[in-house]
């Protein structure tokens, strides 16, 4: 599997979804959970399948203006693909 | 040490189709009419919400031999927890399978014995096998996180690159290649079962290959025997740390095995809250932390992290369930272990073919025993 394109609309996997409560949140998954926190859940939020991984990126980059813009691409690139990996993101 | 378990294994029933020689539930089984009510499972289940337990197992036996299954789901979903469902798929047809999706199913997992038809049904004691393959492609339309779970022994490991490119050909989202465990039927029939070396490095590096090959279709989560590894397992991830079991009678157990232990008496949910079971019950408390135990564990850099090994394992290899897991290379009686598997080493178990399943079962009787069911 390649990183995701700008055209992509990453979404969670089947079986992968939202648990815990509103102030520890975390993602279920089969035998297993993470608890994501700050910029990851943010991303994670956005992975609604209708943005795209343009809008995320875009959105990020508007909303941390004084970072590197690039670096926010690549970041939010590879959050998203290491998830793929592991099966709890689809894209 | 977590203040509550993180996950719940409901062995809803110990009724079941199929027989495998391998089975994890314990010889002596729970009856079905001293099973527990749909109303208690669904208490329990409520409780394990509020306890703080994210994944709920439903398993058994077989836990579509209960008619209450699709009820028992949604009140698990509605209660919030994780929920997936360990089957053999007999007694799934498509009508229910979509009432358990409806439910709220997350995961469900569907075992095979095989890649071939005629071993799997041997290993089960029962036709299963295309059952199993047909309803594997109707999970597939499903939108629920799919797992195919095969447990590798002596009998299969030679064809392990067949069995995956089996599984393959289903689309799971994930595969489980567990090689037995040697408890309850397992180890009954163990001398059948137990790989030889050569077959369990071979099958890691078929596992590995497999990894990459597979790395964002498929994961691959592998269990290896520890009766080949340096150090043992941290078995259920520690005493009474991260795991609560419940019998299908309501008994609270630590693992799976832990009946074998003597002396070891396990509370109902039928008489106490899940959280006293937890915190205040013998069971959970007898080997939790490291009071218990002895050296070499006492002072080995590794107890925090396998516990000593497994408490059921040392009962059952030494008769002493506070000995140290003699899957340890440091266990005093580590010997035993040795001596199995030099045993094992010589003597040629092979596949055995025949015709027909009926000759099959019939030939290879003396090989092993069938699980049976409760009465």
């Amino acid at each position: 599997m390649a990183p995701p394109a700008d055209t992509s609309q990453p979404h969670f996997a089947p079986g992968c979804r939202w648990g815990g409560s509103e102030t520890e949140r975390m993602v279920l998954f089969p035998e297993g959970a993470i608890k994501i926190e700050g910029t990851g859940r943010r991303i994670l939020e956005a992975c609604d399948g209708e943005r795209t991984f343009l809008d995320i990126v875009e959105e990020l980059q508007a909303n941390f203006s004084a970072s590197d813009p690039a670096r926010i691409r690549a970041d939010v690139s590879s959050f998203l693909e290491s998830l793929q990996q592991k099966r709890i993101i689809d894209y | 040490m977590s203040s509550h378990p993180l996950a719940l294994i409901a062995e809803i029933t110990h009724s079941c189709p199929l027989h495998c020689v391998y089975c994890s539930n314990p010889i002596e089984m729970t009856s079905r009419k001293s099973e527990l009510s749909t109303a208690e499972w669904v208490r329990v289940f409520q409780e394990a919400a509020q306890l703080g337990v994210l994944h709920l197992h439903l398993t058994g036996g077989e836990p579509l031999a209960r008619p209450d299954l699709v009820e028992l789901v949604a009140a698990a979903q509605k209660a919030g927890l994780y929920t997936n469902l360990i089957t053999s798929g007999l007694g799934l047809a498509e009508a229910r399978l979509q009432q358990l999706v409806s439910a709220g199913l997350d995961h469900l997992q569907l075992s095979f014995q095989d890649s071939r038809a005629d071993s799997a049904n041997w290993i089960a004691g029962a036709k299963a096998q295309s059952h199993k393959i047909e309803l594997a492609h109707a999970i597939r339309k499903h939108s629920l996180a799919f797992t195919v779970n095969l447990v590798v022994h002596r009998q299969n490991l030679d064809h392990l690159d067949e069995m995956i490119r089996f599984i393959e050909d289903l689309a799971p989202d994930r595969m489980e290649i567990a090689n037995a465990q040697y408890y309850g039927w397992a180890l009954a029939n163990r001398a059948a079962l137990m790989p030889t070396r050569s077959q369990v490095e071979r099958s890691v590096a078929i596992i590995a290959e497999a990894e990459k090959r597979l790395a964002g279709r498929i994961r691959i989560d592998s269990v290896v025997p520890d009766y080949y590894a340096q150090y043992p397992k941290a078995c259920m991830g520690g005493w009474g740390r991260r795991l609560m079991l419940i019998d299908p009678a309501g008994k609270a157990l630590p693992c799976h095995a832990a009946g074998v232990i003597p002396g070891l008496a396990f509370d109902s949910v039928r008489d106490h809250s899940l959280r006293w079971l937890w915190d205040e019950s013998p069971a959970f408390r007898r080997f939790r932390g490291e009071d218990w135990m002895p050296e070499p564990c006492r002072s080995c850099d590794r107890r925090a992290e396998d516990f000593g090994g497994c408490r059921c394992q040392a009962m059952l290899l030494t008769g002493d369930p506070n000995a140290t897991d003699p899957a340890c290379s440091k266990a005093p009686a580590h010997r035993l272990i040795e001596d199995v598997l030099q045993a094992g080493s010589t003597d040629s178990a092979q596949p055995v073919s025949a015709s027909s399943f009926v000759q099959l079962q019939q030939q290879t009787l003396p090989l092993w025993t069938y699980r049976v069911n409760p009465k």
